[in-house]
């Protein structure tokens, strides 16, 4: 087998391009989340160690530009510039159809400090004041304020997750200048978080609901603990060797009743449990080599995304138990089944890239130490040196880290 | 600007509001996109009515253009349902043109959401309506697993406390004859069998999860048990097991019945046992929970550590080093 290389040189290309060009016209459906894209473009950069010496200084400083201009009036940062009828026609009551939105708000705030801003200009005191607005009776907070500062947006750790990034980002660890503004409920935010476990260990956005791993990356729970172990099980077991649905020829001599038309059934017959259990033919032993690749699911019984590599990683990595996984067949199965010719990654075997998948499957492969690839901070998904700038900003004074930001929020 | 609303008499009198992005001023945009002309054009005119807060029929019809476009725009739904209530629309209609848009647009999530915000008006439906759940079983025949329509439905059980309706449980019986895979059908099971029902419980988890004072141990036990509920549950999960031995979900939802229930693993042990002989293997699952069960008891550590050793090398080689992590754990304890 040929040495599998990560294309430094195609993935910075890449996103160049997504950040001198404009976006084809397929990311319309996510215009919306264009605080997001912005994250992707310019983090993947900083990742690459492409951005500072592939862009200039006033480069820089215009995108800051922007982002302050995607800063509404009354503080916070709305998801994108189409939402904006212009500040002179703002008033009371249309001022709701521009709102600032949480996920936006964090990720507007990131991107500054990528970009080298001191988040100076942002109106810090003003978005702190928002946040408990936004966080419901039972602790989980929403995506925005709505007509009437009415909460909007389903119950979801996203949010959750994002609100607190807010809150660490801009309170800090003692809330310097700040210390007057009514913080948000943490106790029970934390229950919240807490609830979200389900029954098999995952977390779901929301109680009861089945667990997904894009929310598993908040992070509370103690080593050796009964809901900590069952959701490193739970994470591990997300690895998967089931790359491709459609693709039969796919290893998968464990499974050989996959689904299909003709699936098992639940039907009643007879036969007691025993006998059929007798009857069940045994599990053939694998070898090192049965399964050459392994990516990750998000939900069980689900094949392979790109993703999910860098979710349940990320999460595996702020527990402290990166060491479960198979990184070896992690990485094989990024490099070789979803790495791009033009650079990028896409979501499953054979999908052209995309700003998501490309981004996380790169970051993936950072967690795992790959060569070209900066150090990156698991929580806040960007470079050390961001996180060094975040460390220097006047209301942080000590180094964060994942420990601190789980310190934090306990 | 020469389009669809330029050239429409219904709009004449509105001046579009442009996209303004900054190029004016000495700023870059990020992420920008090239953008379909329509979706140029429809959004400028939607900030032109959103600006003049209109609650109109001309600005509903607009939003439907808009939506087409970018399903996931996050005010112009708020929009629409406002301007819905507004003007005492029909819901029955908007919910039969958002089936139309639910059916093309299969993973969007702002959809959903609309539907529970209209929903959820008590004066419009006071009772779930007749189709509502048909129209469900449409959507998990194009996709059984998908998340929206699964999260949708968690609402309507407890909006509607439809817990013990029978159709709840049939629909979740056909999903699982059609997919003994299908996660989110397991779930959704454990959620109607063992959810908290309270009002005042804000939607708790796992029963008393989200309680600070509860041990860990006593997570989501209930406090009342139906006994035979929980045994039909167990059996119904081993029905499933002997089908696809190798599908984690019914293990796992048997776990969770079992915690539920106050009652340890090792009531599995005998059931799990008859899938391992020696290093004959029938299910993983199966040889995992039973490791479990002997690492809880001291004197059988090293029986534990011989059936992970035989996952970790022998059947389940992708998580080696997991193994080798629980294989840790017990050596530690022993």
């Amino acid at each position: 087998m040929a040495e599998l290389s990560f294309n430094t040189e195609r993935h910075v290309k890449y996103y160049l391009r997504c950040l001198k060009t404009f976006l084809p016209g397929a990311y319309t459906s996510n215009d919306s989340n264009r605080m997001l894209l912005a994250f992707f473009i310019i983090s993947g950069l900083d990742i690459l160690g492409a951005l500072e010496n592939k862009t200039t200084a006033e480069e820089r400083q215009v995108y800051i530009d922007w982002l302050y201009r995607c800063q509404v009036p009354t503080g916070g940062f709305r998801g994108f510039s189409g939402t904006d009828f212009g500040e002179e026609r703002r008033n009371a009551d249309n001022e709701a159809w521009d709102p600032a939105n949480v996920p936006a708000t964090f990720f507007a705030l990131v991107n500054l400090l990528i970009l080298g801003d001191d988040l100076s200009a942002v109106k810090r005191r003003e978005r702190l004041q928002w946040l408990p607005k936004l966080q419901r009776v039972d602790g989980s907070f929403g995506e925005l304020l709505g007509p009437g500062e009415r909460i909007e947006g389903d119950r979801d750790l996203r949010y959750c997750c994002c609100a607190a990034g807010i809150r660490y980002l801009l309170r800090g660890k003692h809330g310097k200048d700040v210390e007057d503004v009514k913080d948000i409920d943490v106790p029970k935010l934390v229950s919240f978080i807490e609830a979200c476990q389900a029954y098999d260990g995952g977390m779901a956005e929301s109680p009861f609901r089945e667990p997904h791993t894009d929310t598993a990356s908040f992070q509370l729970l103690s080593p050796g603990s009964e809901e900590f172990e069952t959701l490193v099980a739970w994470l591990a077991s997300r690895q998967t060797g089931e790359i491709d649905s459609d693709d039969e020829e796919e290893e998968d001599e464990e499974e050989d009743e996959d689904s299909g038309a003709e699936g098992p059934s639940l039907q009643e017959d007879g036969g007691s449990i025993e006998q059929k259990i007798l009857s069940l033919p045994n599990l053939t032993p694998l070898t090192p080599d049965s399964i050459p690749c392994a990516g990750f699911n998000g939900r069980c019984n689900k094949v392979a995304d790109t993703c999910y590599s860098f979710w349940n990683g990320a999460t595996l990595m702020i527990l402290d138990r990166y060491s479960v996984v198979d990184d070896v067949r992690n990485r094989r199965y990024l490099l070789e089944k979803v790495q791009h010719l033009v650079g990028g990654f896409g979501k499953a075997a054979g999908d052209p890239p995309d700003l998501l998948h490309s981004f996380f499957g790169m970051v993936s492969l950072a967690f795992q130490g790959e060569a070209s690839l900066g150090c990156v901070d698991p929580a806040l998904v960007t470079t050390e040196r961001v996180t060094r700038h975040l460390a220097a900003l006047p209301w942080h004074e000590q180094a964060p880290s994942a420990e601190a930001w789980k310190e934090v929020h306990l | 600007m020469d389009g669809q609303y330029a050239n429409d008499p219904e709009w004449a009198d509105v001046t579009p509001i442009p996209l303004d992005d900054g190029s004016n001023e000495e700023v870059m945009p990020l992420a920008s996109i090239a953008y379909p002309p329509e979706y140029i054009e429809a959004t400028s005119y939607l900030r032109a009515v959103m600006a003049a807060n209109e609650m109109s029929e001309r600005a509903l019809k607009l939003t439907q253009d808009v939506i087409a476009l970018n399903p996931a725009h996050y005010t112009v739904w708020i929009y629409r349902a406002k301007i819905l209530f507004a003007l005492n629309k029909s819901l029955e209609e908007e919910m039969a043109w958002l089936n139309k848009v639910s059916l093309k647009y299969l993973k969007n999530y702002q959809i959903w959401h609309h539907r529970q915000v209209l929903m959820s008006s008590r004066e419009h439906f006071p009772t779930i309506p007749p189709k509502e759940l048909d129209f469900l079983m449409e959507m998990f025949a194009q996709d059984s697993k998908n998340y929206h329509v699964w999260t949708y439905r968690h609402w309507l059980v407890r909006h509607f406390k439809l817990w013990d309706s029978p159709r709840e449980i049939e629909d979740i019986d056909a999903l699982l004859k059609a997919d003994v895979r299908n996660n989110s059908a397991w779930s959704h099971r454990y959620m109607l069998r063992f959810s908290p029902r309270e009002e005042d419980v804000p939607d708790s988890g796992l029963a008393n999860a989200g309680d600070m004072s509860t041990t860990p141990a006593d997570k989501g036990r209930l406090a009342i048990v139906d006994e035979d509920m929980v045994d039909a549950e167990l059996e119904y999960a081993q029905k499933a097991i002997v089908l696809a031995p190798e599908n984690r979900s019914p293990w796992w939802y048997a776990r969770g019945v079992l915690r539920a229930a106050g009652r340890g693993l090792g009531e599995w042990e005998e059931f799990a046992g008859r899938f391992v002989e020696g290093d004959a293997v029938k299910s993983t699952h199966a040889v995992e929970l039973l490791a479990e069960v002997y690492a809880e008891d001291g004197e059988k550590g090293q029986k534990a550590v011989d059936l992970l050793t035989l996952l970790k090398e022998r059947y389940d080689p992708i998580r080696k080093n997991y193994w080798d992590y629980r294989i840790k754990q017990i050596e530690v304890d022993v």
